[in-house]
């Protein structure tokens, strides 16, 4: 059983790299949303494996925005995951450890795991050379992804009103 | 803009943990090789920054063990500037670094080790994960682990300013020295540490070595490879995670080199293969004699293992008990790669004695924490022992003062030759007359868990069983046939 969350509540959490290329996405919408929704729940890490915990506990809901190279889509594709439509095994690696494996832990151990996660992910083109440029099919989709993430944010604070 | 809502299971990057695997005319294995992507452009992205900037670019390109990278990353800085620190910064730094070497050998002997050794290597695939682990010891001890963490997070938040990213050192010492409330801190922190590690090596003993089965497989040829092996001492030829000396024995256990930080070009080479990005690493005195092991070949490797073969005993007296009962039950030097998660819960105890001595040293909590450089940077070489081995930063700056060169040698690139041997060695044992056991896969995974290869990047929300995809070629290079594991741990074969 997972001990219910502090409040019901809403947290943006932008996991990328912003010296990596593409996998700066992210951050870029982390950025425009903190601009136009001031005091909304953003944040924005570069750590990898078991790290996440310290960004996914203490809030109902998260919205995760990331990138992806799957190989199978054109760059700027973009995927929208719920946690329970993958059937996922935690990997054996911090460097295969991601939310999935992450939130599993958290709730076998009854921490305080959201209970709602929405991943928001684009397919880039190049997140593995440092300092490279961003794709273009990647940059153009960054006002659309923040304002996806504005609208789920928004409607979000309306359910609670 | 392509919108899709998939219900796939995706990984993050294409090309993860690909092995191509050539066989001869008679169907049996020639080579098989493992890939990981690799970053890329680090060199050209650094020409021109400052050389106070290097620590917290290279902790960035790493999402795993960035402290490791910050921390290698200022002591080159204070060889770029011929500086030496004061003795309470370098105890500062290592008080902070055997911090973070005891969650990250705690996290990894747990959650990522243990599946393989506390749920048990013969478990079935869908118990060997996390869950798994935490279905054995109990949620109280999974919470145990994560308590510790945290506590052991918010010193390095405390004494190096951020959590994850370290923001504290500098050429020539450290930002601020430890107030008296913090130092307090860390003792109390560190006398648990201990605590626990002591709980660990027992959770090891009663999990892993009263199993004849764990042990059998420890021991086992298919992962064992006589090669030599590095890592770095203290003068009493003792394990130090933070600074000594580079030392190399070769596989008979004798002491074959020895050297500083900054002779480390004269004693190790590095090598590209045409199908890998990565570059491989050698021993120059023995030299490339290609992917075998023994003593006429130059292939080495470092982590846990490697530095529990290099050094004469441990500078903590737990540690030393534990050391010397891994000694007596698997010999010296220990060949058996499976031995890494042994020898990481050994360092666990290390690291947080360690922590424990600093954090008592009156000294760590003196105020003199920074020699100012007075010296133009030049070219300057740090070297640390990460949690997954050595990890070298390499720094030239040009008449401006700016970086004109860099160059980092990782952990895995001082492993990627003895992993290359252990994958050919799965792959013989399980392909023979071209026909192929799905097996391999556990095999080969098996085979390079171990040593947790860094790869080039962070892997942050999507994947989940490690992708892998085995590629077999006839001697003319053709595809006969791929096995593949997606993430949601299908088999596929074409």
């Amino acid at each position: 059983m997972t001990v219910p969350s502090t409040g019901p509540s809403l947290r943006i959490l932008a996991l990328g790299n912003d010296i990596l290329g593409d996998d700066a996405f992210a951050f870029l919408v982390a950025q425009r949303v903190r601009e136009r929704i001031p005091g909304v729940d953003v944040r924005c890490s570069s750590a990898s494996g078991f790290h996440l915990l310290d960004d996914l506990l203490g809030v109902e809901r998260l919205l995760v925005v990331d990138t992806v190279m799957t190989g199978n889509a054109p760059p700027g594709t973009v995927y929208v995951v719920r946690e329970g439509d993958l059937e996922v095994t935690p990997g054996n690696s911090p460097h295969y450890t991601g939310i999935f494996e992450t939130l599993a832990l958290a709730r076998a151990l009854n921490l305080n795991a959201p209970r709602e996660v929405l991943i928001i992910a684009v397919e880039a083109a190049d997140c593995l050379t440092v300092g490279g440029p961003m794709h273009p099919a990647v940059e153009a989709v960054v006002p659309v992804i923040a304002e996806m993430v504005e609208n789920t944010s928004r409607n979000f604070a309306s359910e609670l009103s | 803009m392509n919108t899709k809502v998939s219900i796939e299971p995706i990984t993050r990057l294409e090309g993860h943990g690909k092995i191509e695997i050539y066989l001869d005319d008679k169907g049996n294995v020639d080579r098989a090789w493992f890939q990981v992507p690799e970053l890329r452009g680090f060199e050209k992205f650094v020409q021109g920054r400052l050389p106070e900037d290097m620590p917290q670019i290279t902790s960035r390109i790493c999402g795993v063990c960035p402290t490791a990278h910050h921390m290698a990353s200022t002591k080159a800085l204070d060889d770029l500037y011929k500086v030496t620190p004061p003795a309470a910064a370098k105890k500062v730094r290592e008080l902070v670094y055997s911090t973070f070497m005891t969650e990250d050998h705690t996290l990894h002997f747990y959650f990522l080790g243990g599946p393989d050794f506390v749920v048990g290597p013969t478990a079935p695939k869908a118990e060997r994960n996390v869950l798994g682990v935490i279905a054995k010891v109990g949620i109280e001890t999974g919470q145990k682990v994560i308590a510790m963490r945290r506590k052991l997070r918010e010193l390095t938040a405390l004494a190096a300013g951020k959590p994850i990213h370290p923001v504290f050192g500098l050429p020539g010492g450290v930002a601020k020295p430890l107030s008296a409330e913090t130092l307090a801190q860390f003792k109390t922190v560190a006398a648990e540490a201990v605590d626990f590690a002591l709980f660990t090596l027992d959770v090891f003993d009663k999990i892993v070595l009263q199993n004849s089965g764990y042990v059998d497989l420890i021991v086992s040829d298919g992962f064992t490879h006589k090669t030599y092996y590095m890592g770095m001492v203290d003068e009493k030829n003792r394990l130090n995670f933070y600074d000594g000396t580079m030392r190399v024995v070769a596989p008979e256990g004798n002491e074959s080199a020895r050297f500083a930080s900054r002779d480390y070009a004269q004693y190790i080479a590095e090598r590209t293969e045409p199908w890998s990005y990565m570059k491989f690493t050698y021993l120059k005195a023995p030299g490339w004699t290609g992917f075998n092991e023994g003593n006429s070949s130059g292939i080495y490797c470092v982590a846990p293992l490697a530095r529990l073969n290099v050094t004469d005993g441990l500078a903590t007296p737990r540690a030393q008990a534990a050391y010397e009962q891994y000694i007596k039950t698997l010999g010296k030097p220990v060949h058996h790669t499976l031995a890494n998660h042994w020898a990481r819960v050994i360092e666990l105890l290390y690291a947080a004695e360690r922590m424990q001595e600093l954090a008592n040293d009156p000294e760590t909590g003196d105020s003199n924490v920074r020699t100012l450089p007075t010296e133009p940077p030049r070219e300057g070489i740090g070297i640390v022992e990460a949690p997954r081995g050595t990890l070298i930063h390499h720094y030239k700056a040009g008449e401006d003062g700016r970086i004109s060169n860099a160059n980092l040698i990782v952990a895995t690139q001082n492993n990627a030759a003895r992993i290359a041997l252990g994958v050919d060695k799965a792959a013989r044992t399980l392909i023979t007359g071209g026909k192929v056991d799905d097996g391999i896969l556990n095999m080969v995974e098996m085979a390079f868990r171990a040593y947790d290869p860094c790869l080039g990047c962070a892997t942050h929300s999507l994947p989940g069983s490690m992708p892998l995809r085995v590629n077999v070629h006839n001697p003319q290079g053709e595809m006969l046939t791929t096995v593949r594991r997606d993430s949601d741990g299908s088999i596929h074969r074409t």
